[in-house]
């Protein structure tokens, strides 16, 4: 009998280890898909001050707009290192202003023709599908960890052994995929 | 335990393997029994010769394994040799291939693996395998067709996903199972051979007169036994296969943290992957066996891709594009127009590196619009 109660026992424990190992690495999981968020958003912003001096050869006195996107920008910059649920709507204000930029384009045929500004609207839509592709991932590990953490037995001790549940990256729906809205271009 | 995410699928999907790895010692134990029940002496009173094949058991068992060691030992020794030969892929060096290099390298960094060999196969089909008995002497080797029709973000998860096999140790699991087969066919082959030459010599271990129809009937259910574990065998040695496969792709996604770049690969290679010049025993390997849709799901070495794009969508967050045509010039269309149907307004641009100030990295007219965050910023 004591063996049998020493036995559930052993059981028991070795469950709870995996659970606690499980929780760590979603944690883990996490984690790491957003440093990946983190880069490709780090890569936007280092873009945006030189798509503004590009345009601002062609439209120096659209000064509101360029502004609009620099101030937009920085604030993108500055919540981004207070996490996901921060740089979630700075990102979409970020993205919501590039798009009356290139929208504003559209009266400049000189500034259309530029190769510089077509590399860096080329390069900004690019990384928008990537951030997109990350954001989608991180999302769904973040999900699965809060559902890790909500579930039984790990609900009675996860919160007390320090893993709290993490905050979804999601950018409005409505200024979201502003540069894809990109004006057609072809060169061939 | 109900898969919830990525992570979890891959949890379950490991578990899953492990009880198939372990349902091989059964089989060969099972093939023990038949081969007992087929020598055994006594073949007329059913109950004793189970009795006596039961007895035997332990000895045979133990001759099973040391023949499946010898043999796991030789393959381990020859493996590397075998694949070089009949992959017919050449190695290549970073100054050959940059690109190839530099997207395996920054993976291999992320995770801090050791870099693999890197071998290409000159041919039109589109696929890729990884070799590699211990995690320090991965190989991995990919088809021209495959490093031209795929951009950056795609190139980038399917090499993830040959570096997921090499992390999870699948060419040493595919190594194991098919020692397993072979032992199991070998035993197979032996008792098929072993009674046709009983009964060309008319007579092999027939203790009466007019015994003969009796006196197989022991033999002929060891027969039997044989064959079933053999076929069970082949069967759970593909469903393991199928199940690497699934746990590979889940690595890769977490590798790269981009559903996107691996379904849109999957579906680039759907139904391109065919490499009929391949000896069928290593397809197993590949990233896709196009050979699998002849045969029935049950002997199929990999998932169908419609299978593996499910999960990815299902548990990573993925977007399935659904199929894609290839262009005949496959690398003058953007990515971002081939990973979305929908988004029409496609932007076709050749970027100009020396004009920009803010890109650094090396001149590559080659690969346009594919600047992935792996590829080298100078």
């Amino acid at each position: 009998m004591e063996w049998v109660i020493l036995g559930i026992v052993l059981v028991l424990i070795v469950w709870l280890v995996v659970i606690y190992n499980r929780l760590v690495t979603l944690r883990q999981v996490t984690g790491q898909a957003w440093s990946d968020v983190d880069v490709q958003l780090k890569q936007r912003h280092d873009l945006i001050p030189n798509l503004v001096e590009t345009v601002k050869g062609y439209a120096a006195h659209e000064r509101q707009t360029l502004d609009a996107v620099i101030q937009a920008r920085n604030a993108a910059v500055a919540a981004q290192a207070q996490g996901p649920a921060a740089a979630g709507p700075a990102e979409g204000a970020l993205g919501a202003a590039l798009g009356r930029l290139f929208a504003l384009s559209e009266a400049y045929p000189d500034l259309k023709a530029n190769q510089n500004f077509l590399s860096l609207q080329a390069e900004l839509a690019d990384i928008e599908n990537k951030i997109a592709a990350a954001r989608r991932f991180y999302n769904s590990s973040v999900a699965e960890y809060n559902a890790m953490t909500e579930s039984i037995p790990a609900v009675f001790f996860a919160r007390a052994l320090g893993f709290q549940q993490r905050g979804f990256f999601e950018i409005p729906e409505a200024e979201r995929g502003a540069v894809q809205a990109a004006p057609q271009v072809r060169f061939s | 335990m109900r898969a919830v995410g990525l992570r979890t699928h891959a949890w379950n999907t490991a578990w899953r393997s492990a009880l198939l790895i372990a349902g091989f010692p059964l089989l060969l134990a099972v093939t023990a029994l038949g081969l007992g029940l087929i020598i055994g002496p006594e073949q007329r009173d059913l109950g004793r010769a189970f009795a006596e094949a039961l007895g035997n058991l332990p000895l045979l068992y133990a001759l099973c394994w040391g023949v499946a060691l010898v043999w796991f030992a030789i393959a381990w020794v020859a493996h590397n040799r075998i694949l070089d030969w009949a992959s017919g892929a050449h190695p290549v060096t970073r100054s050959e291939e940059p690109r190839l290099w530099n997207l395996t390298e920054n993976l291999c960094i992320s995770r801090g693996m050791r870099m693999p060999r890197l071998a290409v196969i000159e041919t039109p089909a589109l696929n890729a395998f990884a070799a590699g008995l211990s995690r320090q002497t991965g190989s991995v080797t990919v088809t021209r067709g495959l490093m031209e029709a795929l951009d950056d973000r795609e190139l980038a998860a399917v090499l993830a996903h040959e570096l997921s096999h090499i992390r999870n140790g699948d060419a040493r699991l595919g190594l194991i199972a098919a020692v397993f087969v072979g032992v199991i066919s070998l035993g197979f082959e032996m008792m098929a051979r072993g009674t046709r030459a009983a009964r060309a010599s008319g007579g092999w271990r027939r203790s009466g007169g007019g015994g003969s129809r009796q006196g197989n009937a022991a033999a002929l259910i060891g027969v039997l036994i044989i064959a079933a574990a053999w076929l069970l065998s082949m069967v759970l040695r593909m469903a393991l296969s199928r199940n690497r496969e699934f746990l590979a792709d889940a690595g890769a996604v977490e590798m790269t943290a981009d559903p996107d770049a691996m379904i849109s690969a999957l579906r680039k290679v759907e139904g391109r992957a065919d490499m009929p010049e391949v000896p069928s025993q290593l397809r197993a390997l590949f990233l896709e066996d196009a050979s699998d849709s002849a045969l029935s799901s049950l002997m199929a070495t990999h998932p169908p891709i419609p299978a593996r794009i499910e999960a990815l969508v299902r548990f990573a967050g993925g977007r399935d594009p659904g199929p894609i045509a290839l262009a005949p010039a496959a690398e003058e269309t953007p990515a971002s127009a081939q990973a979305e149907p929908g988004a029409d307004e496609t932007v076709r641009i050749t970027p100009s590196p020396a004009g920009a100030p803010w890109w650094r990295g090396p001149a590559r007219p080659e690969a346009p619009g594919g600047r992935s965050p792996w590829a080298p910023r100078g």
